[in-house]
């Protein structure tokens, strides 16, 4: 039977893969492989968002995590909306400006260098600081230079929670709320030069028992800090809302099932080499943990925060979204992935079409694994095939994905995947879904293979128009004077 | 009966046969281990005390911190066993969901370390399970621990092979059931009981049951977890089946409302996944058989297991003067002042100020003269009554002026004539520049 991990693929997305013309012109103009984004989807995930915002009586902003991808289009597009921007490094903080973000809508967050600092204070962003000596670095510099008082935030990490010990990996980033006092003596040192906003965390988790007991962390903080007389308004507890990739949980619950099987020995291998996906096996039980991204995800996204904003504070006992409120707490998120959910694919031409000597087939595509880094980012979703004519072959057809490095590794998918049909070569494959992350975060030159060009799909006038990413404005026809 | 410690009381529980009018089987008489009845709570009794047992005298000796990866019964029996002998119990867990065991725990004085969840962004070099982690922990921390390992400690098994299972074959006068059927957690128990049945008749069929994959029984593993279980060993059973958490439930609620049997839900799970398995088998039978089934424990720690699946099962009337029952007409008739008004209501003293926010967010910064009554409390009041005069005049605050009107409006249904909402709530008072004040 094969095992499909079909994609969620919304209305938006699959209109777009319905023009395979266009898609086939496209890919022959530009190369193999090409970013899609589609900017206009951002809209509705903003809504989504604010919609949870106001569910709850909320104020506050969504600052969109430029990292996710580098696309020009994606952050103009923003632009237009009433979202935010949180940048993490110079380069992203200049395009962050030019797109047309106003500082006041852009938070800088991260690692920084003087030069990113510098220009952060100049324009007057949020810094969300990461250290005791960021701060003390960022206020010698308004100091030095004439600069205007800076908003701060001041990221957190180290959350503990009373009674059960919840343990979270260790961060490099953030102060410990052990030592907040140290940042709050910093800033009232630098009152001259830092004004603090808020505080911050963002925690790489999907587990919402951290989150909750990092939340109350913060208005633990913000209590002192109002008690040292200091008016912080606002917690940002940063990103990592994640997105729902397949289309069918039950899929999902097979795939896993049999990929267990397989690891224990009781099924033929479903993957290159017997990649075990994070499981192994030791005398016939299974070792390891899954180490893949749960592609299934009922409750991501606005539902996430969602169910995080109704959660209770175990030591308040009222729900956290309530105790903001009360607080009259400003509520910052910084969703990167969610946000870009159903933002965009990917497409890689198919070189070669064979049958190896164990009978596997292979697809050979004209793109590498940092081009589509599913693999790299445990994400397991199946390609949409897009064919000029008619399949090479009756579906589905279970094969795996090769790219074009000359490198053992360069798999684009280590496990076999069920494709509806077999593609012919010059066909494409569309890896849908994968705006966030998964399209442009790893790219590289290595080989001297050029990283894969990106072209703006948009609606003007009910149909699909495309241009460059770099060429992408929210404005699509001059408007004449009346 | 009489002991010198509670530990002696361990094991030896009755078999007791189910009403056929309420199971419907009609050639086969079903039975149930009821393990229940165990001290500590549950059938993990047996294998705590013999895991722990003998390595009690060196721990006590050494002061040593009993250790076990566990997320309810083997912890509770292992926290009771590790007090009783004057010991520390540390409980490593990912995967604490029942709210009431973890109180329990912490109240017999265990401690609990939360494993992390999964990170967002993969980290490709973290693939250990929490197992490994754990034993790294414990290698890491240069010994201190008495690591009683369920997971793949045989005398985990023995417990069962020299307890659980023979006592069934003497119940049933000497003679092992056809059919046996029991959930799979550590496989301790099944495991254990099956070898002690075969050796009386190689012939019991053995059915395991395990949770539906996207399901979450407290207790045991689902179809995938199972394979990491150093004990689980396929052969052991003639088949493995699934149950879901509403299998397990329907049959819990069919122990303790029809059987006296005051079940949780693997009980539940095992009757209703061996009714299940043996109808199919009864139809085709021509001469008695006997199963039995395992009541692993009890109902009272899954209340809010329970609750948050089936809320229905908690109904209860309606109470008076219940804000729910407000309508929006109502709320629009309410009487609402804006931040000026409000102002110069409060400095003219004119009445009380009730504000509804957390206790936190009051103590933090409010409006000066105002008194708290947390929204939740303030509620609870009100089914009683008015908690103040008809000639009180009130001013209600809350964050946005929401919960306020709709409580303004409830106030006046109640008969209070003298009932106000600050409009926009104390957000729109601080937005305003009006004057916060905190003790
Ligand atoms: C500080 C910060 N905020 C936001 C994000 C975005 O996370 P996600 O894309 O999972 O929402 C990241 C991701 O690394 C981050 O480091
Ligand atoms: C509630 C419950 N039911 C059933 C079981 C299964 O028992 P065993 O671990 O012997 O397989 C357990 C074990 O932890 C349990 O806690």
């Amino acid at each position: 039977m094969p095992l499909h991990l079909s994609p969620r693929i919304g209305p938006e997305l699959r209109s777009a893969l319905a023009e395979t013309v266009l898609l086939a012109q496209l890919s022959d103009a530009l190369g193999s492989p090409l970013g899609v984004v589609l900017p206009q989807q951002l809209t509705g995930n903003v809504v989504a968002f604010r919609s949870v915002f106001s569910a709850h009586r909320l104020s506050g902003q969504i600052y969109y995590a430029h990292k996710a991808n580098r696309s020009n289009a994606l952050v103009r597009e923003l632009a237009a909306t009433d979202a935010g921007i949180d940048v993490a490094s110079l380069a992203e903080l200049q395009h962050a400006l030019g797109a047309g973000f106003v500082p006041q809508r852009i938070v800088a967050t991260g690692p920084k260098n003087q030069e990113f600092l510098w220009l952060a204070a100049r324009t007057g962003v949020i810094v969300s600081a990461d250290s005791v000596a960021e701060l003390a670095a960022l206020a010698a510099l308004v100091r030095d230079r004439s600069l205007p008082r800076v908003r701060v935030m001041a990221r957190l990490s180290g959350f503990t929670s009373a009674g059960v010990q919840l343990n979270s990996r260790r961060s490099r980033f953030g102060v410990s709320v052990a030592a907040a006092s140290e940042v709050l003596d910093v800033i009232e040192k630098h009152a001259d030069a830092l004004d603090l906003v808020g505080v911050a965390f963002h925690l790489d988790t999907i587990g919402l028992p951290e989150k909750v007991v990092a939340l109350e962390g913060c208005l633990g903080v913000l209590d002192e800090c109002r008690r040292r007389g200091l008016r912080p308004w606002s917690v940002d507890i940063g990103g990592g809302f994640g997105v729902d990739y397949l289309a069918d949980g039950a899929q999902w619950e097979q795939y896993t099932s049999a990929l267990t099987e397989a690891v224990l020995g009781r099924r033929a291998p479903l993957t290159w080499n017997g990649h075990g996906y994070g499981l192994r096996a030791e005398n016939g039980h299974v070792r390891g943990s899954l180490n893949l991204y749960p592609a299934h995800r009922p409750i991501s996204g606005p539902a996430y925060l969602d169910r995080l904003l109704r959660t209770t504070a175990p030591e308040q006992r009222r729900p956290l979204g309530t105790l903001l409120l009360d607080n009259m707490y400003d509520l910052h998120v910084e969703p990167g992935r969610a946000l870009l959910d159903q933002c965009g694919l990917v497409l890689a031409s198919v070189l070669e079409v064979r049958e190896d000597a164990n009978g596997d087939t292979i697809v050979r595509l004209d793109c590498n694994a940092r081009d589509v880094s599913l693999e790299e980012h445990g994400v397991l979703m199946d390609p949409v095939v897009v064919h000029r004519t008619t399949p090479a072959g009756p579906g589905p057809a279970g094969a795996y994905l090769f790219g074009n490095l000359c490198l053992e590794a360069d798999l684009i998918t280590r496990r076999k995947v069920f494709l509806p049909s077999l593609p012919r070569i010059g066909d494409l494959l569309a890896f849908v879904n994968t705006a966030g992350y998964l399209m442009d975060f790893s790219a590289t030159q290595a080989l001297r293979q050029p990283i894969g060009r990106k072209v703006a799909l948009y609606r003007d006038d009910g149909a699909w128009r495309w241009c460059l990413d770099e060429q992408y404005w929210p404005v699509h026809h001059p408007v004449e004077a009346p | 009966m009489r002991f010198e410690t509670m530990t002696e009381a361990i094991g030896n529980t009755p078999l007791v046969r189910i009403d056929p009018a309420v199971h419907g089987l009609r050639n086969i008489d079903l039975y149930a281990k009821m393990e229940l009845l165990n001290p500590f709570g549950s059938l993990k009794d047996r294998a705590a005390w013999n895991m722990a047992r003998p390595l009690l005298t060196q721990a006590v000796e050494r002061g040593d911190t009993v250790v076990e990866l566990s997320s309810g019964n083997t912890a509770k029996a292992l926290a009771v066993i590790a007090g009783m002998h004057g010991l520390t119990f540390k409980s490593v867990t990912n995967r604490m969901k029942v709210a009431e065991i973890k109180d329990l725990l912490l109240l017999l004085g265990a401690e609990i370390d939360e494993l992390p969840g999964q990170a967002e962004c993969l980290d490709p070099t973290d693939t250990d399970d929490p197992l490994t982690r754990m034993y790294h922990r414990l290698a890491g921390s240069g010994g201190g621990y008495l690591h009683t390992d369920q997971y793949f400690n045989e005398l985990n098994v023995d417990a069962h092979l020299n307890g659980t299972g023979p006592e069934i074959v003497k119940d049933l006068d000497g003679r092992a059931p056809d059919y046996f059927i029991a959930c799979i957690g550590t496989a301790g128990s099944s495991t254990g009981v099956a070898a002690a049945l075969r050796q009386h008749n190689p012939d019991v069929r053995v059915v395991g049951l395990v949770a539906h994959k996207s399901d979450f029984i407290p207790g045991i593993r689902t179809i995938d977890e199972v394979h990491e279980v150093g004990l689980f060993d396929p052969d052991v059973y003639d088949t493995v089946e699934t149950i879901t958490a509403d299998d397990a439930i329907d049959g819990l609620l069919t122990l303790v409302r029809r059987c006296g049997t005051l079940a949780g839900p693997t009980g539940g799970g095992a009757y209703q996944g061996a009714v299940r398995h043996l109808r199919a088998v009864d139809a085709q039978l021509a001469e008695r058989r006997s199963a039995v089934f395992i009541v692993c424990d009890r109902v009272e720690s899954y209340l809010s297991y329970l609750r948050e699946r089936r809320p229905e099962l908690f109904g209860r009337a309606p109470r008076r003067n219940s804000l729910r029952t407000v309508t929006d007409a109502e709320v629009g008739q309410a009487a609402t002042v804006d931040v000026a008004e409000a102002q110069r209501w409060i400095t003219e003293r004119r009445g009380l100020v009730v504000d509804l926010r957390s206790p936190f967010a009051y103590q933090a910064l409010h409006i000066d003269g105002s008194i708290n009554i947390v929204d939740e409390l303030f509620a609870e009041l009100l089914h009683g009554g008015l908690p103040f005069g008809r000639r009180q005049p009130v001013l209600l605050v809350c964050p946005v002026g929401e919960k306020s009107a709709r409580y303004a409006a409830l106030l006046t249904r109640m008969g209070h004539p003298d009932v106000r909402s600050l409009d926009g709530g104390i957000i729109a008072w601080r937005d305003a520049g009006a004057e916060l004040v905190r003790d």
